[in-house]
């Protein structure tokens, strides 16, 4: 089998990973080395559905011993099974990179023989690229659940980043669809994964002493302990199993919270296998990944809980509006907010604020009180936002508008407005008529109608 | 603030960020501002203009550089420098208020977005560095020689700069030449600067108008201008194969099921699928 078929076959059993980022990693270009990090990430293309390129995403393998029910690689379907040699990865990675095709390898693989050949076959490639050519760019490589801890420690080591993937976010979805994995076997590497990291932090985060001296060659040292620098990711399928919304961003804020980990990723469930313990989905449920991210959001950068969010009355999210502002019609007494006078984080939770309207607000306001116009012109959407705040005590129009229904039918007019309206109304046209008739011109012609 | 004295005259300049400057050195000796200011290529003659051409001096314009960098903040002097690359038309005005106020406001400047000129400068730089980020990403290599590589590009702003720096830093043992075919620039980069006095740069060769590959330069890296018509080497067999391995990546990641061409071409502009070698 030739390379351009491994690669056909082995992206093609990849792309189900939703994870694409390239960010979080400042890894520095070698002397004669090939490539950096960029910490902000850089998307190189983006495919048809959307979704961005940003790394090289192949699987080692997909000769998988395993059979889960959801997955398209599961032992029990037929598909064209193919391997490649660390080898092959190496060089196909390098004639990418040198292109500026891509920012990286995202290596992920099906379970071959056992978990620990698997990995120690990653490991192969992806140390060949890091100390046999050199290469500074970034790499993303999967765990596989049940591997060994000393293996872990040495693909941290090499890599920039490190995901294992719960899939399924309940134990009994677990045993019902994934029946190899077990739940140990997928959160102790997490676990082991981030109080590793946590420790490497500690270790290389400068002492806060502005005198000490640190010789050089300690410096070195521990810049090659480097441990997962850009964090760890995990992913969730969203639609395979009866889990609430409130129960997938309850886990999500959990790992958050204690394992720290960079990004939780939804991937919307899409109907590969027919099997009698899966839904069967004509489309997959993207407006619900859609709202899932909006809240992963809120959860990361807006200060929000999940609590806050849902609760057991409302255990999925409205399709209609975004579930920030949701939050704030179901918590109208909050506003209108000032936006002279309130913080940073009363701004953030304004539907139309974010992060960095929130800022910009707060700098332009040092200098001048902010109106309307003023906000409009650093670049303040306030589509949703005019709804909630006030500048100097006034509301965008009469105060007696600050009522939650009304706020809603204007929001939710927002809503439709951006989805195509089907109506049954069309363009007039001049010729679409017929001709005048004769009697008619007689008309024109006599004022006569 | 300071009160200019508004003149009714146009300055004209060569088109170089120093050209600006010693323009902003001048009305600040003279407390005068232009009404406008205009490249001098671009500049169409009118009956009611009065225009001036005011000669660039370095050295007038290191010292507002210098002033800017030392006595106002970095990002005051970086914001003028990426606004500069703008391609927009009436750039040149509002960079020079924002000089010349900077100089009595202080690093403050920087924040006040409530003034026009600051949030023009500001919205001119975040476009600067927004399309060359996203060229970051976009710019495709292509092997014409042995280890030498080819792109070209067809960018709104002149990033040719930013992003051949990027590209050098990323592949410092790659030969490497950027062309930006909106401006006929090129960006021809060295990977071999350690012997310096007998550099193997590939330059342009006016000759037979083709680039050649053995020329001397000093520098490791420079930006020449170059005829419209100019021949670009072909391709290598390995790169062919390449871009074979590349089409077939590109075509086979994206899931059919969740098609959404509208949302690629939001994040990918229809005008640079020209460069783009999955989509050729």
């Amino acid at each position: 089998m030739d390379t351009q078929e491994k690669l056909k076959i082995l992206s093609d059993a990849a792309k189900y990973d939703a994870s694409c980022s390239s960010s979080g990693s400042n890894r520095s270009n070698s002397k004669n080395g090939i490539g950096n990090g960029d910490v902000s990430g850089i998307c190189h293309s983006w495919a048809a559905d959307g979704r961005c390129i940003s790394l090289l995403k192949i699987l080692m393998t997909n000769c998988c011993m395993y059979d889960c029910k959801y997955c398209i690689n599961r032992c029990s379907n037929s598909v064209p099974r193919a391997t490649f040699t660390p080898k092959e990865i190496a060089d196909l990675t390098i004639g990418f990179y040198k292109r500026n095709y891509i920012e990286g390898l995202f290596l992920s693989s099906a379970v071959i023989k056992s978990p620990d050949y698997t990995m120690e076959l990653m490991i192969e490639a992806i140390s060949l690229l890091r100390n046999e050519y050199n290469f500074n760019g970034y790499i993303h490589a999967k765990t596989i659940p049940g591997s060994s801890q000393e293996l872990i420690d040495r693909l941290g080591k090499l890599v920039d980043r490190m995901s294992v993937n719960i899939e399924l976010p309940s134990n009994d979805s677990l045993k019902l669809l994934a029946p190899d994995k077990s739940k140990v076997d997928i959160i102790k590497p997490m676990n082991y994964i981030s109080s590793k990291i946590e420790n490497n932090q500690k270790l290389l985060a400068p002492t806060s002493k502005k005198w000490t001296f640190s010789l050089p060659s300690t410096i070195n040292k521990s810049k090659k302990e480097k441990f997962v620098p850009a964090g760890q990711t995990t992913q969730m399928i969203v639609g395979a199993s009866p889990e609430t919304d409130l129960k997938i961003i309850k886990l999500s804020e959990s790992l958050y919270n204690t394992m720290k980990l960079k990004r939780v990723y939804y991937s919307a469930y899409i109907s590969i296998n027919h099997d009698s313990c899966l839904p069967t989905l004509d489309k997959p449920p993207l407006l619900r990944e859609n709202r899932l991210y909006q809240a992963d959001w809120l959860l990361r950068f807006y200060g929000f809980h999940a609590d806050e969010l849902l609760d057991e009355k409302h255990p999925n999210f409205n399709t209609l509006l975004d579930p920030k502002c949701d939050w704030a019609l179901r918590n109208i007494s909050k506003f209108p907010v000032e936006i002279n006078k309130a913080n940073y984080f009363t701004l953030l939770r304004v539907p139309g604020i974010g992060v960095i309207s929130a800022k910009r607000i707060i700098a332009a306001r040092r200098s001048c009180s902010l109106n309307f116009e003023t906000l409009k012109k650093l670049g303040v959407v306030l589509k949703r936002a005019r709804y909630f705040i006030t500048c100097n005590g006034k509301y965008f129009d009469r105060i007696s508008y600050f009522n939650p229904t009304f706020i809603n039918e204007n929001l939710l007019m927002l809503e439709k407005r951006s989805t195509p309206l089907k109506s049954n109304y069309t363009q007039l046209s001049l010729f679409e008529n017929s001709l005048p008739t004769k009697g008619d011109v007689v008309k024109c012609i006599t004022g006569n109608f | 603030m300071y009160n200019w004295k508004l003149l009714n005259t146009i300055f004209l300049y060569d088109g170089t960020f120093d050209g600006l400057l010693t323009i902003a050195f001048n009305c600040y000796v003279s407390k005068q501002i232009p009404s406008n200011i205009v490249f001098e290529k671009h500049y169409l003659g009118n009956f009611l203009d009065t225009a001036i051409y005011v000669k660039t001096d370095k050295e007038k314009a290191s010292r507002i550089w210098n002033g800017l960098y030392s006595n106002v903040s970095f990002d005051a002097l970086y914001n003028c420098y990426y606004a500069f690359l703008s391609c927009q038309k009436s750039k040149e005005i509002n960079i020079l208020k924002y000089i010349l106020n900077a100089f009595i406001i202080g690093p403050k400047i920087t924040s006040m977005l409530s003034i026009d000129y600051v949030l023009e400068v500001m919205k001119l730089r975040k476009n600067v560095l927004h399309e060359s980020h996203k060229l970051k990403g976009l710019v495709r290599l292509s092997e014409v020689g042995n280890n030498l590589f080819y792109a070209p590009i067809h960018p709104d702003n002149n990033v040719i700069e930013l992003l051949g720096h990027f590209l050098i830093k990323r592949f410092p043992t790659q030969n490497l030449i950027l062309h930006d075919k909106n401006r006929n620039l090129m960006f021809l980069y060295n990977a071999n600067k350690s012997t310096q006095n007998n550099v193997q740069c590939s330059t342009y060769n006016e000759a037979n108008n083709s680039i050649k590959t053995n020329i001397q330069t000093l520098n490791n890296y420079e930006i020449i201008e170059v005829p419209q018509n100019i021949k670009i080497p072909e391709l290598s067999k390995e790169e062919k194969q390449f871009q074979d391995f590349w089409k077939t990546f590109f075509n086979t990641i994206s899931i059919k099921e969740r098609s959404n061409p509208r949302l690629q071409m939001q994040y990918m502009p229809k005008k640079y699928w020209q460069d783009l070698t999955e989509l050729n």
